[in-house]
């Protein structure tokens, strides 16, 4: 059973909302994370995050954010405290419950990780689409290391992978014209 | 005077569900539904191989990923006239009839049941009573006083760590709240077992799909799990048992515990049995094929007019079912070009935004980017009230046991005598998809016998290739049908071939919500949210808790997309009342 999970959140078919699922398998083709540490593209889960977090150590989560001030393409790193310094939403639908709520159900069943860290990366565009906008590309790299480095202090220990596999980003394939 | 009212949780950048209400005396007189986000897999899918389309169009929708995978490769198979061997109709079936099981319990105890729950009130209940109160219902273990007193326990040290986590944003002590504390405090327990049944239904999900969210073991043409009985690497005897296992035990929760509840709150709320009727024009379509022409089905398919006793029924999949004709969409009141209503073999999506809709009564003439789907021009109310209405009414046996089983619950605690007329309402969709539920929980275990047997036959096919009979020069059409947890899930598509490979040239989703919470129509017909919202009462327009139990009750499922955090921490109105 893994002790840390690294979760990518975010729809793939919603231009920078795919920087969650982006990183996490440019993550996965450039580091072994080792056998206690699962590597999930999560798409956009709802509260379904609930069940992902269960009993473990530690959880880094990478999903797009918006902030008033910060540029696209800025990478942000929140933990726990930080997630949680809001309410939760009434929810309308099932995708509503996000983060915060998620995280919220697992405390009240007991079941929430010790330690949790958001890599955000802050969105410029979500327009239907398959790419990213160059800003947010820009923020791969940098929000992989931030990845790292949040397992990192938790105590795993992923491993630079050379040479680095290939990133399996499918939904980038261009479409036959 | 009247007042207006708009429930828009804009937590989330956009794609999502916004109501807007106009409320007279007490009730609402007016309402319009809509989606703020457009939503165009066409553009995203056209040109593509067909066979890659369902990897994408499982990425449409986080929550309900399977459904819409499941739903275009019949599509496929449909356009190209592909038999799927019987083992992966049975692996499908098993797969979606999980998944259904574990949206159904999510919908119910983690996202509706706190309109009719009062989370604080359980403080207030004893737990022996409570038990004693179970006790009379069922014999589920979760319900003994010790097991009760420990979450009272749990909760009390939240409330009292000013910490309610989860549930701080409820609406305790509205005057709407009507349950007993003891009934509060064992819907909180079951609350949190539900949080562990529905993970265990998705286990299944993922055992058999070899991945969630999104599965990995479908193909057009059937499954990609190699059957071997005695291999670590295939589905083999110990997967299977482990399957049977979990299913088994989702079963045992959903009839002890998740059919009784229903009832029990349902009964303490009466009048909403008389509440939130709307469109009572229903549409199922067939699913959980039991042979590999898929001719026969273990849910019945229909379409109900006018709330009729005699559906119309639907027998199958093939496209010389006369509905499949008389589908269609309009845009008039949706942001798209176009003036006609379109089938969706011709459907198109080309937005035409005409600017963001601010406080004005009525709507602006395009209000919506969701748009408005018809069924020989009326619309249609789809879900699991639908599914059960046309079993129902078709005498499908397995419907009528769980109908019964329901209506006798709510009168051996309540002494109240429920109809089939009163499922026309906002508590008929709950208690309908309780009994879904069920009837999907027993299918489920059904069908694994199937696999089980047909395998136990010698039978490990799975898949039979699409690209076998392709002919040249041909264009094929082809509509995938899916009985989804939220209803009637149709994706259309059109297909080029030049015999050795094949493209897609069209490609539409008619998804369940979009039947339920589509705007009106060219003709100004009300689409089933905004019509069953007219009547309800709204005591307090601050907190319009009645309206959210109407749309709750449909299980909307709207943002299929964005799911950003939002970081900043800023105050965002939900709720905003004016007039």
């Amino acid at each position: 059973m893994a002790r840390f999970s690294v979760i990518g959140i975010g729809n793939v078919l919603e231009g920078d909302d795919a920087i969650g699922p982006t990183v996490v398998r440019v993550f996965e083709a450039r580091y072994a994370a080792g056998d206690d540490v699962a590597v999930i593209d999560g798409g956009t889960p709802g509260l379904d995050l609930t069940a992902y977090m269960m009993g473990l150590s530690g959880l880094v989560v990478v999903d797009a954010i918006k902030t008033r001030t910060g540029a696209a393409g800025q990478v942000q790193v929140f933990d726990k405290k930080g997630i949680l310094n809001r309410g939760p939403i009434v929810a309308m639908s099932p995708h509503e419950p996000g983060l915060r709520e998620s995280i919220l159900h697992a405390e009240f069943q007991g079941v929430a990780p010790p330690q949790i860290s958001l890599v955000g990366v802050v969105a410029g565009s979500i327009e239907f689409g398959c790419q990213l906008t160059p800003e947010v590309r820009g923020a791969v790299d940098g929000a992989v290391e931030a990845v790292r480095a949040a397992l990192a202090g938790m105590g795993a220990n992923p491993v630079r992978r050379e040479p680095p596999l290939q990133p399996d980003l499918w939904w980038e394939k261009p479409q036959p014209t | 005077m009247s007042q207006r009212i708009t429930i828009d949780p804009i937590t989330r950048i956009e794609g999502h569900l916004r109501i807007d209400l106009e409320v007279d005396a007490g009730r609402v007189a007016r309402a319009w539904s809509s989606g703020t986000m457009w939503r165009g897999i066409e553009t995203i899918l056209k040109g593509r191989d067909p066979r890659d389309a369902w990897v994408f169009t499982q990425r449409i929708c986080g929550v309900c990923t399977t459904v819409h995978a499941i739903a275009s490769v019949r599509s496929v198979e449909n356009a190209l006239g592909l038999e799927v061997p019987l083992n992966a109709q049975l692996i499908r079936n098993i797969i979606v009839s999980a998944h259904a099981q574990h949206d159904h319990i999510v919908h119910f105890y983690h996202l509706s049941a706190l309109d009719w729950v009062d989370v604080v009130a359980a403080l207030k209940a004893d737990p022996k009573a409570a038990a004693a109160l179970a006790a009379g219902i069922s014999d589920w273990p979760g319900n003994s006083e010790k097991a009760l007193a420990a979450v009272k326990e749990k909760l009390a040290g939240f409330v009292k760590a000013g910490q309610l986590g989860p549930f701080q944003n409820g609406y305790w002590g509205h005057p709407a709240m009507r349950l007993p504390p003891e009934v509060n405090l064992l819907a909180v327990a079951h609350y949190l077992q539900a949080l562990e049944i529905q993970r265990k239904a998705n286990q299944v999900v993922a055992l058999l799909g070899s991945k969630t969210p999104n599965i990995q073991n479908l193909a057009v043409g059937g499954v990609a799990n190699a059957i071997n009985l005695d291999s670590p690497a295939a589905l083999n005897m110990e997967k299977l048992y482990k399957v049977k296992d979990i299913l088994s035990e989702v079963q045992a929760f959903i009839t002890q515990v998740y059919l009784p509840d229903v009832a029990a709150v349902a009964g303490f709320y009466p009048e909403w049995f008389k509440h939130g009727a709307g469109v009572t024009n229903y549409l199922a379509v067939p699913d959980l094929p039991t042979d590999a022409k898929a001719t026969r089905f273990d849910l019945p398919g229909g379409v109900i007019v006018a709330g009729a006793a005699k559906p119309e029924v639907i027998s199958g999949w093939g496209k010389d079912q006369p509905f499949i004709q008389k589908v269609t969409e309009g845009v008039a009141h949706s942001y798209y070009q176009g003036a006609e209503a379109l089938h969706p073999w011709q459907g198109e999506t080309n937005p035409a935004f005409t600017g963001e809709w601010k406080q004005e009564t009525p709507a602006p003439q395009k209000y919506s980017w969701v748009k408005a789907p018809r069924l020989d021009g009326k619309p249609m109310q789809v879900g699991p009230l639908a599914q059960v209405l046309v079993g129902y009414l078709t005498g499908h046996e397995l419907t009528v046991k769980y109908v019964k089983a329901a209506v006798d619950t709510v009168k051996a605690i309540h002494k109240i005598d429920v109809t089939p007329a009163m499922l026309h309402s906002t508590l008929g969709r709950h208690a309908a998809r309780a009994i879904r539920c069920a009837m999907m929980g027993e299918l489920s275990l059904k069908h694994w016998g199937l696999l089980v047997e047909n395998i136990g036959k010698g039978d490990t096919a799975i898949f039979n290739d699409p690209m076998a009979t392709l002919k040249p020069g041909t264009t094929y059409t082809g509509v995938g049908l899916h009985e989804a947890p939220r209803g009637t899930l149709s994706h259309w598509c059109v297909i080029e071939s030049d015999g050795k490979s094949m493209k897609l040239k069209n490609y539409q989703a008619v998804v369940p919500s979009t039947w339920n919470a589509g705007p009106r129509d060219e003709k100004e017909q009300a689409g089933p949210y905004e019509a069953a919202l007219v009547g309800n009462p709204v005591a307090d327009p601050k907190l319009p808790l009645e309206a959210l139990r109407t749309i709750h009750s449909f299980d909307p499922c709207l943002a299929c997309a964005i799911h950003t955090h939002d970081a900043d921490g800023q105050e965002v109105g939900q709720v905003k009342v004016s007039g």
